[in-house]
Order: structure tokens, then sequence, then C-alpha cells
């Protein structure tokens, strides 16, 4: 540690006081390492492992292109994210939309825009249906609230295409 | 449950916080270490309630973090290990007018803060009326003039 270390300066004195250096070395290397684990934990968290940043928002597309999503794949308990379905259809139909698995455990659905046509609940999950524009364009924003603890599945369909992904909430 | 939980966590996790800013961190308050001590607070005020502010889990917390307070000083009481793991122990900077430099590098000190304490504690002005400048576990320096 440093440059020029006086071995001296490390001996343990009896007096005035009872030193340990030994120890107060192992403390102040503590102290050095555990800078060293914040400054990482600061950058990790600029990069988003606590939800918001490049290491948590994702984007996936089901194989046909037809259904796309996107989330974070970092929560933290009690925070608000969003979730945003793309899906495409023929123009003007209205879409059924399967949002499977056991996410809606862990995440109270605060809102959701545009509202669907119709909805009713599947197994653990919901089905949505929603109105595509004359394009068959449509797009389904959920507002999230994070309420549990630990990973969550989500698998979401529409008519033969479907994208499955996990969500991992922080306490 | 989780008040109690909650309470834990955060006592923990500010333990090794404070270990890993060292003794010093908030020994002599300045202005600036005051207003960051207020935003630590204000901080982990939500992480400890939640979004339950019931006078029953505010009493939770409170009786969970003084248990746990009490419970670490009687632990210090009996076990030499545990003590000086929370508390450490003193460190002795300078001796007999001439600083450990080696010392004073790690513990994160200047020249200055050893005379502004020598000044204030004992109207010391210069190194050499010094015989010993000690941090103490709680991060203050106490300095021992020499008997002229």
């Amino acid at each position: 540690m440093g440059n020029h270390t006086e071995p001296e300066d490390f001996r343990s004195r009896e007096f005035p006081v009872r030193e340990d250096m030994a120890y107060q070395l192992k403390v102040w290397r503590f102290e050095r390492v555990g800078w060293y684990g914040l400054v990482l934990l600061v950058i990790l968290t600029l990069l988003g492992l606590f939800s918001r940043g490049p290491l948590s928002s994702r984007d996936v597309q089901s194989l046909d292109g037809r259904l796309g999503v996107k989330y974070e794949l970092f929560h933290r308990n009690g925070s608000n994210n969003a979730m945003i379905l793309h899906l495409k259809g023929q123009p003007g139909a209205v879409l059924e939309v399967e949002l499977g698995g056991d996410w809606l455990e862990g995440f109270d659905v605060q809102a959701l825009q545009p509202q669907p046509v119709r909805s009713a609940s599947v197994g653990q999950g919901m089905t949505v249906w929603v109105q595509a524009d004359v394009e068959g364009k449509a797009i389904l924003y959920l507002s999230l609230v994070s309420a549990g603890l630990g990973i969550y599945h989500s698998r979401i369909a529409m008519s033969g295409s479907a994208v499955s992904f996990d969500q991992f909430i922080f306490p | 449950m989780d008040s109690v939980l909650r309470a834990a966590a955060m006592y923990l996790a500010l333990m090794v916080l404070f270990k890993i800013a060292g003794r010093r961190s908030l020994a002599d308050l300045t202005t600036f270490d005051f207003v960051l001590l207020m935003i630590i607070g204000e901080a982990t005020q939500q992480a400890l309630l939640g979004d339950d502010f019931s006078l029953t889990n505010a009493l939770m917390v409170i009786v969970t973090l003084i248990a746990i307070d009490v419970g670490l000083s009687l632990l210090k009481q009996r076990s030499q290990w545990v003590s000086r793991l929370i508390d450490g122990g003193p460190t002795v900077i300078v001796e007999d007018g001439r600083i450990l430099k080696s010392r004073m590098r790690l513990a994160r000190l200047v020249e200055a803060d050893i005379m502004e304490a020598a000044r204030s504690s004992q109207g010391i002005e210069t190194l050499e009326q010094i015989k010993f400048a000690i941090i103490e576990r709680n991060g203050k320096i106490s300095v021992i003039a020499k008997e002229s």
C-alpha cells in the first residue's frame, strides 16, 4: 500500500494506548476496498442494474415481428414503470392479446391505455381486446407498480405470435 | 413482520456503509456533513416505513432498532472480538512531535486536521508541542501536549 511505507509506523504501540496495527491495517484495507465497491455500485446503478438503464430496458419482438414488448428487466419494490406493447394485425381488426404468466402477482396494473374494447381473466393472467388502426397497428401502454419481490415470468401472446420474458423486483 | 426486517436490514446496511466511510466521516461535523446527515436520514426514513404510516409500524421500527442497538452493546460487553469489530481501536498518529505519515495517509488525514484538534482542545500552536495525537474510536482526534 503506497510508495514509501515506514515499518516503524506500523509497529503496534503500547503507550499511550494499546494498539493492534495488524487489525487497523485490515480496517483501512476494508475502507479502501469498500470504496471501490461503492463506486462500482454507483456505476452499475447508472447502467440500470436497479431499473432504467441499458442493463434493464429491454425490447423483445416475436419471431414474426407482429408483437413487440418494451419492458424493464429490473424493478424496485414500490416503483412505477411502463410496459409498452406494439401489436400488428389486420387493418381495423380487434386484436386479442393474452397477458399470461405469474407477473400479475408481482405487479399492480395502475393504468391500461388505451382502454381495451373488452377484457377478461384467463388462468393467472388476463386477455384484452384492442382496436387496431387502419394500418393494423395498435399500441397498449401499461403502467406497472412493483408490489412483489423476486422473479416473475410473463408470456404475452397474440394469435400465434408470442414473447416470453422474466422480470426481477428488488426489495 | 416486514417492519422488523426493514429495520434490521437498514441497520445492517448503514453499519456496513459507515464502516466503509470510516470512523472520521461524521466525527467533526462541518456544515456540509450536517446537511449530508439530514439527507441520509430522509432517504432512510422512506425505506424504513415503506407505505405504511401507521403508529404500530413506526413503533415497531423504533423498537427493532433500539433492540438491535442494545443487543449489540450487550454483545460488545461480552466479546472483545465483537467490540473491536464494531468500534475498532484507537490509533496514534503523532508521537513526540513527529507525524506517522504512513498511518495518516491511510487514515485519510492531513496535518491541518491534527493542528485543528490541537488548537481547539489544547491551545497548541506547533507540531513540536504535541506529545501524542490519537484518533479515538469515535473518530475524534485527541491531543496530549508535551510538558513544558
